[in-house]
């Protein structure tokens, strides 16, 4: 019955579609192509969606519970943040009786402005959750069977410390969230060093680590150097593997914004004609796996025009010489012959770029996820130095984090290989966290298997479950993991399923603490020893996020957590209580109940995390800018006039010193034209102050009013004394330095004083305390100084890989790595002939992630019903599949495969397919619904990408390969 | 006197859905009913452009003419309502309407479609301004607050306009003078008619609202 | 297809909205108020003159929103 009247529907869109066509400019002749919604429309799948959800009410309207705003009952506003991507825009609820019944729009944000995409308009469902894990529940020979809080927490503290006592900590791999609100990651990456291990991570390992490293090694800091909304000063905008129409709709305003007033030309490189293409002004499609020498191609066409910024690289560049030798190599001819772009496009690209300054590149994981990931952003980190484009407005590398606080929770350490802040795993990190948090540095070494434990990183979540299954001898720690505990975060997320399948059954104890069940409970695999903890989400609580600027929002509580929810605060509270170090870990955070107050664990990161100027932001400081968002200005993000005026929205970091410094935040990271106390900045002195003889700081190049005119190293207690202004620090500053450096006071750092005067001081004198140097076009401790275009491990030019070869096999992580013995042999075989597609994978703007909370979402499942690879009409006709028909897609390894439909579009290039990757729930054709707790299954499932993607890791980060692999498409 | 009206600008449209699912979370929606949709043309070409389309509370609306009821009616601001108490789902306003707006919960072997529904500009229906019965059919009276449809407000682009027809008519120019061209908003003359302020870079365009 | 086996509310003993089912703003609740008012539609419905009248005003609110799409 249905089906007629989607029929129906169908029609009359169609006729829509085709009176508007025929009348829109430009398009006459082209007739009209399939929409990818109508298409799924016209599936079928709408009925089974709706069936899924039950009859549809007789009466237009049914009340649902929970329903928008009901008259004659008092409204009460609360501000919090959307939960889905980075953009971070203002959520305006609306609370009755203790229940969300309305979502208004926060005009008021500097950044959002009221708008929200449909992800954001929708996010008042999360807390009707219908869908939602409802109590803590445990796997039971197969069978999920309700549990109280108490039974769940004893059995699982009891189950992990007798696998610590057989196995030792870093048996136990800790996966936590970009979902989690600072506060939350910092605890939980504290609660991993109580705990005793390494082995905790968190998504950005598989979206940015390899920005984070690439950036980081470059200039200083990885993160996104400018903002959303100074693209509005761009007057050239480079879009290269990312589709911000649909992962990121509210930075489109801000683009569109800056192409409109500046008429600036708006260019998207990308495998695919996305959404965000739709509105370029030039489109370059290019081989998958290409970035590196489509990169050197513009950049060769700028070195050729002498369209350089000479001045800026002779001050404030390290090595680009090096790069320009590499750079020649990429004449068009060349990169055409790889990459498949005529050297004309790229030569536009490059005089749009070069001649339209500020100029700004902007990336996302089509640049990340990527076996060159670390290169391909360090290349374009060098494109933008050699246009004399970072630092500032209008320029810069504005990097398009993921999830709502991916950044956070990257800032403060969910990564295998550092502390909160950056501060690494060396000695000296531990010492600085131990004083932090005031305890004993040899009783947290104790924790630890051993000190060279403690100072090893460790297995990163891209390959958990190789940590599992390989062979003890392969692990470079005392046992395979037995336990894995994850908070927020899909089970779809990682390349390699069926070897991840694998490894899920082999775990003794899997504990889920989620809103949803997530993939990892859908599996048949395991049939016990699983726990799911109702996790709330971050509207049930209150706490900061950092959005992809850096500047950190506060969130607060829109609703009691539902059914018998948690916050991450509160569980966290209760493993370390079961564990026995609650009262060591909690020693300086107030803790209400079981649950420790946000405001205070923020107060500890305001104390400890002094290298990324995640000191100043204090939770009063962050209320009040959410309280006076309208103050700010909505291009420059200034507070323009309020008790807040010349402060940043959201005090993006750095924020030095002490809260009552008032230092204002840094909207533009290293930017020279203002003061340090205004936000300017250089680039940090990270790698030292001279290499082989050629010196490594900036060379006549200074933020506004430093007194230092010139390059200088980073801030100690050596330098100061040189500098005779140790005078300057106060008697209480003295007595903390001394007290930390003992008798070795001369070491003491900007990032280990606890008591901000170095910081403080230099400030005072203009400089930077991160010392002021040249940004690295070389960055000689990388696998690949100079970056480098590397064949795929999974080449669909096999001809190209003995020129182009993958990195050596290696070692790293406490794992091996394949790279180039797989890559050759993968070339040397007949793979290619019998997966002769190109796999790549992305979002879709209605869903996030692994998809499990959106796919629950009703308002969202409706848009997108069913999971689908695209493929370019010739290769569909060709192979006989038809638009909205069921294909297989086989994958390389594995036996590999998953059950889809096809959407034949020109969207996609010939050769190559494109999937989502935010399904599961469907594993090999079969469907896994039976196997979710009760209630709690998606509405929507369907088949993982990841179901068929292959190995294949950066070497700096262990990112995966998403983007680039092969397959085979045939009609099912 | 103002004049409600939509204006969706297919230069910034980029299909997020803001719009659909901000209507569906205003009015507790339930699957299946689409009051709004976002359509895109040649979708994965270049020259793709999206609109988002509802109800644009025409000038002259069709829906009311071939009603068999007579249950729609106009308000000052000329936005379009309907009564479900009077509607007997007949369809025929499906038929006539240029832009696919109405809507039935239900499809039955014997025709009957339920109570036609479709997007009330955020302005309820016939019964008291925000009251639950009007609330429980027509869903909120956003206007009756002072405030426009969530959609256009929550529009992540600000693509979709709703309001004022001449203040949008101005915004819109604003934009297509910036940008040195102007290609019309689609859908505009259809439902407001040919000479509605219509410039080279006004809305209502010459032939690009269908006709 | 799988068919929508949400646990109730009554048989999990979930009273999360208990508070606005005290108050009959539930789905119980509203439901009986709706009833109470279909049974006196009257009351309820507005004249015709009142059906048709202008709602629309010029608020901050909307002057916000016509403010932020100049940008």
């Amino acid at each position: 019955m249905l089906v007629k009247r989607n029929a129906g529907t169908a029609a009359t869109r169609a006729s829509l579609a085709r009176r508007l066509n025929g009348l829109s400019a430009g398009t006459a002749g082209l007739g009209e192509t399939v929409d990818r919604r109508g298409f799924l429309k016209t599936s079928g799948l709408a009925a089974g969606g709706m069936a899924a959800l039950g009859a549809l009410p007789a009466a237009m309207i049914q009340k649902a519970e929970a329903g928008p705003t009901l008259p004659n009952v008092e409204i009460v506003t609360r501000k919090n943040v959307c939960t889905h991507c980075s953009v971070g825009c203002t959520v305006i609820a609306e609370v009755q009786n203790g229940v969300w019944t309305g979502q208004e729009p926060g005009w008021e944000s500097p950044i959002s402005q009221g708008a929200h995409c449909a992800k954001g308009a929708s996010v008042r469902e999360l807390t009707k959750g219908e869908r939602r894990v409802k109590y803590p529940m445990k796997l039971v020979d197969g069978q999920w069977q309700r549990i109280s809080w108490d039974q769940a927490i004893e059995e699982i503290g009891t189950k992990l410390l007798e696998i610590r006592e057989q196995s030792g900590p870093d048996a136990t791999f800790w996966l936590g969230s970009a979902k989690f609100s600072n506060e939350g990651a910092y605890l939980f990456r504290k609660l991993a060093a109580f705990w005793g291990t390494n082995n905790v991570d968190h998504q950005a390992r598989i979206c940015h680590s390899t920005t984070v490293a690439g950036v980081a090694n470059t200039w200083g800091y990885g993160a996104m150097t400018n903002s959303y909304n100074d693209i509005q000063n761009s007057k050239a905008l480079l879009i290269i593997g990312g589709n911000p129409a649909e992962a990121h709709p509210v930075s489109l305003p801000h683009m569109l914004r800056g192409k409109e007033h500046n008429r600036a030309p708006f260019i998207v490189i990308d495998p695919r004609f996305t959404r965000t293409a739709a509105h370029a002004t030039d489109y370059v499609r290019i081989r998958p796996g290409t970035d590196i020498p489509v990169t050197w191609g513009i950049l060769w066409h700028i070195f050729e025009n002498g369209w350089e910024d000479k001045e800026y690289i002779r001050q404030r560049v390290y090595g680009m010489d090096e790069i320009r030798a590499e750079v020649k190599k990429w004449d068009p001819a060349t990169v055409e012959r790889v990459s498949g772009v005529p050297g004309e496009q790229l030569h536009r690209v490059a005089e749009a770029l070069a001649k339209n300054r500020p100029s700004t590149v902007i990336w996302c994981m089509g640049i990340t996820q990527k076996t060159t990931g670390t290169a391909n952003v360090r290349a374009l980190s060098i494109l933008q130095l050699a246009l004399g484009n970072i630092g500032v407005a209008g320029g810069g590398a504005n990097i398009y984090r993921g999830h709502c606080n991916v950044q956070g929770a990257t800032d403060f350490g969910l990564d295998v290989s550092t502390l909160p802040s950056y501060y690494g795993l060396a000695e000296g990190a531990w010492k600085h966290f131990c004083r932090v948090w005031d305890v004993d540095y040899d009783w947290m070494k104790a924790r630890f298997g051993s000190k060279e434990l403690m100072e090893a990183k460790g297995i990163p979540t891209t390959r958990w479950f190789d940590g599992v299954t390989y062979e003890p001898e392969e692990i470079q720690q005392p046992s395979p993991l037995k336990a894995m505990v994850v908070f927020g975060h899909g089970g779809n997320t990682v390349t390699r399923m069926p070897e991840m399948l694998k490894g899920l059954e082999q775990l003794s104890l899997l504990v889920i603490a989620d809103p949803h069940p997530t993939t990892f409970a859908a599996f048949k695999e395991r049939r016990n020893g699983t726990y799911i903890l109702p996790a709330c989400t971050q509207f049930e609580t209150d706490g900061s996020r950092t959005c992809s600027n850096r500047s950190m929002q506060w969130g607060e509580k829109v609703v009691e957590p539902i059914f018998e929810s948690k916050d991450d605060y509160t569980i966290i509270y209760l493993l370390a209580r079961k564990f026995g170090f609650a009262d060591e870990m909690f020693k300086h955070i107030t803790v209400e109940e079981t649950r420790p107050v946000p405001e205070d664990i923020l107060r500890e990161i305001n104390r400890g995390c002094l290298s990324t100027g995640y000191t100043g932001q204090s939770p009063e400081r962050l209320k009040m800018h959410m309280k006076h968002q309208a103050d700010f200005d909505k291009i420059t993000m200034q507070a323009t006039s309020g008790p807040l005026k010349g402060e940043y929205y959201g005090l993006p970091w750095p924020c030095w010193g002490h809260p009552e410094l008032r230092h204002p935040g840094c909207a533009v990271l290293y930017d020279t034209s203002k003061h340090v106390m205004e936000g300017g900045g250089v680039f940090r002195a990270r790698f030292g102050v001279e290499r082989n003889g050629v010196s490594l700081l900036a060379d006549g190049s200074y933020s506004k009013g430093s007194e230092i005119e010139d390059g200088y190293p980073e801030f100690t207690m050596a330098m100061l004394r040189k500098l005779g202004w140790d005078k300057d620090l106060t008697a209480e500053e003295m007595r903390v330095i001394q007290a930390i450096g003992g008798d070795k006071t001369d070491e003491v750092s900007w990032q280990t004083d606890l008591s901000m005067g170095i910081i403080r001081v230099a400030l005072k004198h203009g400089c930077s305390p991160h010392g002021n140097a040249k940004a690295r076009a070389v960055a000689w401790n990388l696998p690949d100084p100079v970056p480098l275009h590397r064949e795929p491990i999974y080449s669909p030019r096999p001809e190209l890989v003995k020129e182009y070869p993958a990195i050596e096999d290696r070692r790293d992580f406490r794992l091996p790595q394949l790279a180039r013995s797989l890559q050759f042999k993968i070339a040397d075989s007949d793979i290619r002939q019998r997966f002769p597609f190109i796999l790549t994978s992305g979002r879709l703007v209605e869903y996030e992630g692994g998809g499990e909370e959106t796919r629950s979402n009703p308002w969202l499942a409706e848009l997108q019903q069913s999971m689908f690879v695209e493929i370019n009409p010739k290769d569909a006709e060709r192979l006989g599949i038809r638009d909205g028909g069921m294909v297989w897609v086989y994958g390389p390894e594995d036996s590999a495969k998953a059950r889809m439909r096809a959407l034949v579009t020109e969207r996609i290039g010939a050769g190559t397919v494109f999937m989502p990757f935010h399904f599961s729930g469907y594993w090999q054709g079969n469907s896994l619904r039976e196997n979710y707790p009760p209630g709690t299954d998606p509405i929507v499932l369907g088949e993982p990408a990841n179901g068929v993607t292959t190995y294949g890791y950066d070497p700096m980060t262990f990112m995966q390969e998403t983007k680039v692999t092969l397959c085979r498409v045939e009609p099912a | 006197m103002a004049r409600m009206k939509f204006l969706c600008d297919a230069e910034r449209c980029i299909e997020c859905n803001a719009c659909v699912t901000a209507c569906k979370n205003e009015h507790d929606i339930p699957w299946g009913i689409n009051r709004r949709r976002v359509i895109t043309l040649k979708d994965g070409v270049p020259g793709e452009r999206s609109i988002s389309m509802a109800c644009m509370h025409c000038n002259d609306p069709p829906c009311a003419a071939v009603c068999p009821v007579d249950c729609f009616y106009q308000t000052a601001d000329g936005v379009v309502l309907h009564s479900k108490d009077l509607c007997i789902g007949c369809g025929y306003c499906f038929y006539a309407c240029p832009f696919g707006a109405p809507q039935y919960p239900q499809a039955t072997n014997f025709g009957g479609r339920g109570k036609m529904d479709k997007c009330t500009f955020c302005t309820g229906g016939p019964e008291a301004d925000n009251t639950m019965e009007e609330y429980q059919k027509y869903g909120t009276n956003r206007l009756a607050e002072g405030k426009l449809p969530l959609c256009a407000e929550m529009c992540s682009t600000r693509a979709l306009m709703a309001g004022d027809g001449d203040v949008l008519a101005d915004i819109y120019k604003e934009r297509t003078v910036r940008r040195g061209y102007g290609s019309g908003a689609w859908g505009w003359s259809t439902a407001y008619g040919q000479n509605d302020r219509g410039d080279a870079f006004g809305p209502g365009r010459e032939g690009t609202g269908g006709s | 297809m799988h068919r929508d086996d949400t646990p109730k509310a009554g048989k999990t003993g979930l009273e999360r909205r208990s508070l606005l089912k005290g108050l009959g703003l539930g789905a119980a609740g509203a439901a009986a108020a709706a009833a109470t008012l279909r049974a006196a539609p009257a009351e309820a419905m507005e004249s015709r003159q009142e059906q048709v009248k202008s709602r629309y005003r010029e608020t901050e609110h909307v002057k916000r929103f016509y403010a932020l799409n100049r940008l």
